[in-house]
């Protein structure tokens, strides 16, 4: 039996709420224990799930706090904007604070679209929600008919597992509750209700782009967030979305020119958010518009400046939505770059060559291989030709082997 | 996809039609105006590239009430005193002072022609913002507008295109007075769906949609084929409803009694224990294991 018989014994009313073993795990009292991080373990950086499990697998087990994740994004912002939305629901249910800056759509209609969790794993504090137990047999026994006597078992994990559970999974075809939603607590910074001015001056920096910078010094400041002030009790994490740096609607012109006037724009931004970054407890995920930025230096020196950095190619409206190699994919996904935080080297991925397909439950990154070539040609026209060669007959296309 | 778009169920959103100097795009935009200005709509024109008297032209003269024209055709620039409506005006501000003239019930549409004169003397940025503030909605219902793609650089273009929702671009048919449309519409929930389609528009500016073209074989993204594991085999895998019937009716090997479950489950302490007696067949034998091999 795979169901430990001791838990059977007790009453319903002497179980404990959640608990189903007395196995406690021995955790260092020094470090940090922040609900959804986990330290890395190839160097004890403290990471933080990405809300896309094979993402997180990509780059060396999550997301290191302190770090910006820039996401090159593919031609129609529809899997940019889908893996944004993973990032931000991640934080909503490890109860993290979240930081929203957009200018195409307001962060609060971002926020309603975010995927809803797949339950079973997520504890959901409502007050009165009982986990089910068999206090009344007669329900319960009709749920499952064959593994009957698996039904006492609570169908919630305790609370503990769920909440240091790195890394959930979301069902794309739902949306999150409004109840998980509101619990989270968050910042906006949305662009139009800041004004942009004409670009007269020729200062390296934008009003938008300072106006951000701004704005999210001051949200880290006020909530704890900050390192080098001192923390409060309870520690959280704060996570940072930012959407479609670089475009149009920034007010900046990086996407438009060729030779943009305010070269040195978004690259400053990126500087001056690095450096706020690692001194809070804080991660960023940010969106650049790639494919319209015509300057392939400019776009290098971005990626250098932020630490993570994944792009995306999706298949829809290209020529190689056709490719019978590609048709269970969706699209490509190229790792630019991965972090050296505090080591020497880094961890790369092991396959270059990776696909990307959005299930309705899962995002899934895997290698791209070619299929094997089971056409009966191919090794007999190798075959003949060599028997030619050897025979030099006419009947050589006679001989089968 | 042509024709729904041309019903104009799209509320609050950017209708952008990109023609280069092949194939020119303002018959189709003359036919969503006459499209819209059939529904009873209130049509805003700004017009830069051509005059009135040739945009009204094939226009039927009975619905002209709805549709206010904006002569920015004569001088866009201000260089005269006198002029309606420059490029310069091309801002929300302007734009809903411009719509507070015409007082009216309902939310207008906002036809531009064309945008690439505008893009060519205001900052790309501007006119991006510009769009957006329209979008989200108050005065204008929908907007639809016209760009060359040939007098702008792909940055420029590609901006642009990034705030419509759904985007038209036509290019030259096989046969003369036929055009290619390339339509792509992105829903709010970020799903993407394009289409090609082969068109034709008639001397009453009325859209006949023709059939796709035969050699861009490319599959419709919501049409996939449901493959049906049951289909094409020699024994039947398929069941009628009394087989079914019979098959929920069946007894369960292990399916106990109610009682009986909840005895199990309920069970006291002890109930794990096993206890057994070997008999004489089986060999208890620890030394020697094989000891009843018969070699």
């Amino acid at each position: 039996m795979a169901a430990p018989v001791s838990s059977v014994d007790k009453t319903p009313a002497e179980c404990s709420a959640l608990n189903v073993t007395s196995f406690q795990k021995k955790t260092r009292s020094k470090s940090i224990s922040i609900p959804g991080t986990r330290p890395s373990v190839q160097n004890g950086q403290l990471l933080v799930s990405s809300g896309v499990t094979s993402l997180d697998y990509l780059l060396g087990g999550g997301l290191a706090v302190g770090t910006v994740l820039l996401i090159e994004e593919d031609r129609y912002d529809s899997f940019s904007r889908m893996i944004f939305k993973y990032f931000l629901a991640e934080g909503v249910v490890c109860r993290h604070e979240l930081f929203v800056a957009a200018t195409q759509d307001d962060p609060d209609d971002i926020l309603q679209e975010l995927p809803a969790p797949i339950l079973d794993d997520v504890a959901i504090h409502r007050p009165g929600d009982q986990p089910r137990m068999s206090c009344e047999p007669q329900d319960t026994l009709d749920a499952m008919k064959i593994a009957w006597r698996y039904q006492n078992l609570p169908k919630v994990q305790s609370a503990l597992a769920s909440s240091s559970r790195f890394g959930h999974y979301y069902d794309v075809s739902k949306i999150m509750e409004p109840e998980i939603r509101q619990a989270a607590k968050w910042h906006r910074f949305y662009h139009p209700e800041h004004p942009p001015l004409s670009s007269g001056t020729h200062s390296p920096k934008l009003e938008s782009y300072s106006a951000l910078l701004k704005s999210l010094r001051e949200v880290i400041r006020r909530e704890g967030f900050d390192l080098n002030a001192p923390l409060p009790k309870s520690r959280n994490i704060l996570r940072v979305g930012l959407h479609s740096l670089g475009s149009a609607l920034w007010g900046d012109d990086l996407c438009c020119h060729d030779n943009p006037k305010n070269v040195h724009a978004l690259t400053s931004f990126l500087y001056g958010l690095r450096a706020l970054l690692r001194s809070s407890l804080a991660v960023a995920v940010v969106t650049v518009p790639s494919h319209l930025i015509q300057d392939r230096a400019l776009m290098g020196s971005i990626t250098r400046l932020c630490d993570n950095a994944i792009a995306l190619e999706s298949f829809k409206g290209s020529e190689r939505e056709t490719n019978p190699l590609y048709k269970d994919y969706h699209g490509l996904l190229h790792v630019r770059q991965v972090p050296r935080l505090n080591c020497l080297a880094s961890q790369l991925p092991d396959h270059k060559d990776l696909a990307f397909k959005l299930k309705r439950k899962q995002f899934t990154i895997e290698r791209l291989h070619l299929p094997p070539d089971l056409s009966e040609t191919v090794s007999r026209v190798g075959k003949g030709e060599s028997a030619a060669a050897a025979c030099a007959s006419s009947s050589a296309k006679h001989l089968d082997f | 996809m042509l024709s729904e778009l041309l019903q104009g169920t799209d509320i609050g959103g950017f209708l952008l039609i990109q023609d280069s100097c092949t194939y020119c795009g303002r018959d189709l935009l003359k036919s969503f105006i006459e499209a819209a200005l059939n529904r009873e709509e209130v049509v805003h024109v700004l017009g830069f590239d051509v005059s009135e008297e040739e945009l009204k032209d094939g226009l039927k003269s009975s619905v002209f009430q709805g549709l206010h024209f904006h002569n920015a055709f004569a001088d866009p620039l201000g260089w005269t005193d006198n002029s309606h409506f420059t490029v310069h005006q091309f801002s929300s501000s302007g734009l809903a002072e411009l719509l507070k003239q015409t007082a009216q019930s309902k939310p207008a549409t906002l036809v531009i022609d064309s945008l690439s004169w505008i893009l060519r003397h205001v900052t790309p940025t501007a006119v991006c913002h510009t769009l957006q503030q329209l979008k989200k909605g108050g005065a204008v219902k929908t907007i639809i507008g016209l760009l060359h793609e040939d007098m702008h650089s792909r940055g420029i273009v590609g901006s642009v295109c990034r705030l419509a929702t759904s985007f038209i671009s036509v290019a030259p048919g096989t046969k003369a007075d036929e055009g290619l449309a390339k339509i792509t519409r992105r829903s709010k929930s970020g799903k993407v769906m394009q289409d090609e389609q082969i068109f034709s528009i008639r001397k009453d500016l009325t859209v006949t949609v023709l059939s796709k073209p035969t050699n861009f074989g490319r599959k419709q993204s919501n049409t996939e084929e449901q493959v049906d594991p049951t289909a094409n085999l020699t024994f039947n895998l398929r069941l009628t409803d009394s087989e079914r019937e019979a098959k929920e009716k069946l007894a369960l090997p292990f399916a106990f009694s109610t009682e009986k479950k909840t005895a199990l489950l309920h069970s006291g302490p002890g109930s794990g224990k096993i206890l057994y007696e070997p008999d004489a067949n089986d060999d208890y034998d620890q030394e020697d294991p094989d000891d009843d091999l018969d070699v």
